[in-house]
């Protein structure tokens, strides 16, 4: 898991441009919308794709990104149960 | 004074003075941000046309500001129009999107890319930015043509709350090969003779 | 003062004004679900031309050609000379020739999918000596070309201007708007509890437009154009644009001489919740209000021209247009939102739309009694 939430987090930190910021600076439990990271509408998008691109996971209703987008840990924990590549 | 930004991949001059840089290109815009700008942390997120436009934006709003008259007073009014105009439209940010879905088996389609397959965006970019509810509009032409910028900039005062205009030229074609032509034109003033500072 | 000499709407519903306007009234669309259509893996609903309705010349995209196709037939209503320098071209629209960037595409110059080249393309057509203006301000571009147009007829710089507002669908669009999750998978429910999102659609529409001198009974009013200043995706949440849009348009007219307020109305959750807060602001929750994406789907850079002429249209009928699709208010505000066939002796309305970038526009036309 370790393992996962850093890659997850270099992905992260590419797939939204998050320039300046290191895999370090990210809390794997802090939230990653609002505060924080200051991720935005069209940020929650691109991981979809991210999910997608790199996972096989495919998330049809974007509602469902709002649980799973809550933390890096949360994102890491949904795909290591979910993914399918 | 009249302040002026004009920008290319290679070079900055505000008011006609070059800026010293090291790198060219989008390094170089990067190294500008955060040499001269550095508080706003969405830079990073904007495509390459954004980025020409909000680096020569805040550098001329910057002049404006530190000069006697501070022209961030628009902030929060509708006073002020953003009218853009380039050539490319928003072709570098096209041609990125269309590489997300050119392989039906490498087809992943990115938001991210395409918000900003519009042209104007940019100017959203600048209003968000400065707190401006005034007017904005963007308007692609086959080239660099002053007579009918000038027409366009006068069309801007026939709005009764535009008192000034952000305007010029701002275009990218790709990454590597981009210019901005940027200066405010207020109320009254001589729009060609204004827009001639921008020309050379 | 700018009137408005001529129109034309080249749809799925008709290739002329008066059969895009009959259909609307009888509750008509050609919004239809594609599956595989360009080999897009998720299906979609969108209002799509028929190529074959189009005339084919090599020579020209099917954009231009949809473009040619509207701008002839309002030119030739107006009688005006199209290669008079007295005359204007303004074209809207968002993505014109992007299909051309795919790589498998290569019937034309790659140059073509510049905007301000198709533009002197259709104009050189015409044999117009003037440079065209390309207005490509998102989702709003149709009424904001009207309002460059107005703008320079009123200052006397042209005596006519041929404003014609255009797009055609592809994968470019498609899979974009399918990435952003706007699109809805059913025909789309403007205003309502239920609706899941806006349907694409592909139209051009013309109007010919002339200075004071000229005959025409439909006045240009006043136009203005509005940022949010809030998101480049998410409309405002207090629709902070489209009400100082709307402000300044109605200046001093009284909210009830307006029959009503055609509004954007996409269909999507954010966009119609947007406009009912700018139209609650802007003292118009007793104004009718209706959308036709529900006919067209979102028409993108034809928007603006195409529901500006029916909503002409529709008060030369003493007619308010039902929003298709609504059926039970999904919005904060009250808004009165038509969904049947209304009557009205009024003769003003308001054209209302918001875009991606934060920016709004209204457009306010009255009918002046013809002498």
């Amino acid at each position: 898991m370790e393992e996962l939430i850093l890659k997850l987090k270099q992905e992260i930190i590419e797939a939204l441009n998050l320039e300046d910021v290191k895999p370090e600076d990210i809390d794997e439990n802090a939230s990653l919308f609002g505060e924080g990271l200051g991720l935005d509408s069209i940020d929650a998008l691109e991981l979809i794709v991210l999910m997608e691109k790199n996972y096989g996971i495919k998330l049809s209703d974007p509602n469902q990104g709002k649980e799973i987008f809550k933390s890096v840990a949360v994102m890491a924990d949904y795909i290591s149960k979910n993914r399918t590549k | 004074m009249k302040h002026f930004v004009v920008l290319n991949d290679k070079s900055v001059m505000v008011d006609g003075v070059p800026m010293q840089l090291e790198n060219q290109g989008m390094a170089m815009l990067n190294d500008v941000y955060r040499s001269k700008i550095g508080d706003y942390p969405k830079f990073f997120k904007m495509d390459a046309l954004c980025k020409v436009g909000f680096v020569a934006s805040e550098l001329l709003l910057k002049a404006e500001t530190d000069s006697e008259i501070s022209q961030r007073k628009a902030h929060g009014t509708s006073s002020r129009a953003v009218l853009l105009f380039n050539r490319s439209g928003s072709l570098n940010a096209d041609t990125k999107y269309q590489a997300t879905i050119q392989e039906a088996d490498n087809f992943f389609p990115s938001p991210a890319i395409f918000v900003y397959t519009l042209p104007n965006i940019v100017t959203g970019e600048i209003a968000i930015r400065n707190l401006y509810y005034g007017e904005t509009n963007f308007i692609v032409l086959d080239c660099m043509d002053l007579h009918t910028i000038a027409e366009q900039i006068a069309n801007a005062f026939q709005d009764s709350e535009t008192e000034s205009v952000l305007t010029g030229w701002v275009d990218c074609y790709d990454e590597n090969h981009f210019e901005a032509r940027m200066l405010i034109i207020n109320r009254n003033e001589d729009i060609l003779n204004e827009l001639n500072k921008i020309k050379q | 003062m700018v009137v408005k000499i001529s129109d034309n709407i080249v749809s799925p519903l008709g290739l002329t004004s008066e059969e895009n306007y009959s259909a609307v009234k009888a509750g008509q669309s050609r919004l239809s679900r594609y599956e595989g259509k360009w080999n897009l893996p998720e299906p979609f609903v969108a209002s799509l031309i028929d190529r074959e309705k189009i005339q084919v010349d090599g020579h020209y995209t099917f954009f231009e050609q949809i473009v040619i196709k509207s701008a002839s037939a309002a030119i030739a209503e107006a009688g005006i000379d199209p290669a008079s320098p007295r005359v204007i071209f303004v074209l809207s629209t968002t993505k014109g020739n992007v299909y051309l960037l795919d790589n498998g595409i290569t019937d034309f110059p790659d140059e073509r999918v510049l905007l301000g080249v198709t533009a002197d393309v259709v104009a050189k057509h015409f044999g117009n000596p003037n440079k065209p203006v390309v207005v490509s301000n998102a989702c709003i571009s149709g009424v904001c070309a009207q309002i460059v147009a107005m703008r320079l007829l009123e200052r006397g710089a042209y005596d006519y201007a041929v404003v014609i507002g255009a797009d055609m669908q592809s994968p470019f669009i498609v899979s974009g708007f399918q990435s952003f999750k706007a699109l809805s998978p059913e025909q789309c429910k403007p205003f309502d509890a239920s609706r899941r999102g806006l349907n694409l659609g592909e139209a051009a529409a013309t109007m010919v437009l002339g200075a004071k001198e000229t005959d025409g009974c439909w006045k240009l009013v006043r136009g203005a154009i509005r940022n949010d200043a809030n998101h480049i995706s998410g409309p405002s949440r207090v629709g902070e644009g489209s009400y100082r849009a709307l402000k300044y348009v109605l200046g001093d007219c009284p909210a009830d001489e307006i029959a009503f307020v055609n509004a954007h109305g996409t269909a999507t959750m954010y966009n119609d919740e947007m406009e009912s807060i700018a139209v609650e602001r802007a003292g118009l929750l007793d104004v009718p209000v209706n959308s036709l994406k529900g006919y067209f789907g979102h028409t993108m850079g034809a928007a603006g021209v195409l529901e500006s002429i029916l909503s002409m249209r529709a008060i030369d009928d003493n007619t308010i247009l039902p929003t298709r699709g609504f059926e039970n208010l999904g919005v904060t505000h009250n808004v009165k939102v038509s969904n049947t066939i209304g009557h009205t002796e009024k003769k003003s309305f308001i054209k209302l739309l918001s875009g991606f970038g934060g920016c709004n526009a209204a457009l306010l036309f009255r009918k002046e009694e013809q002498k």
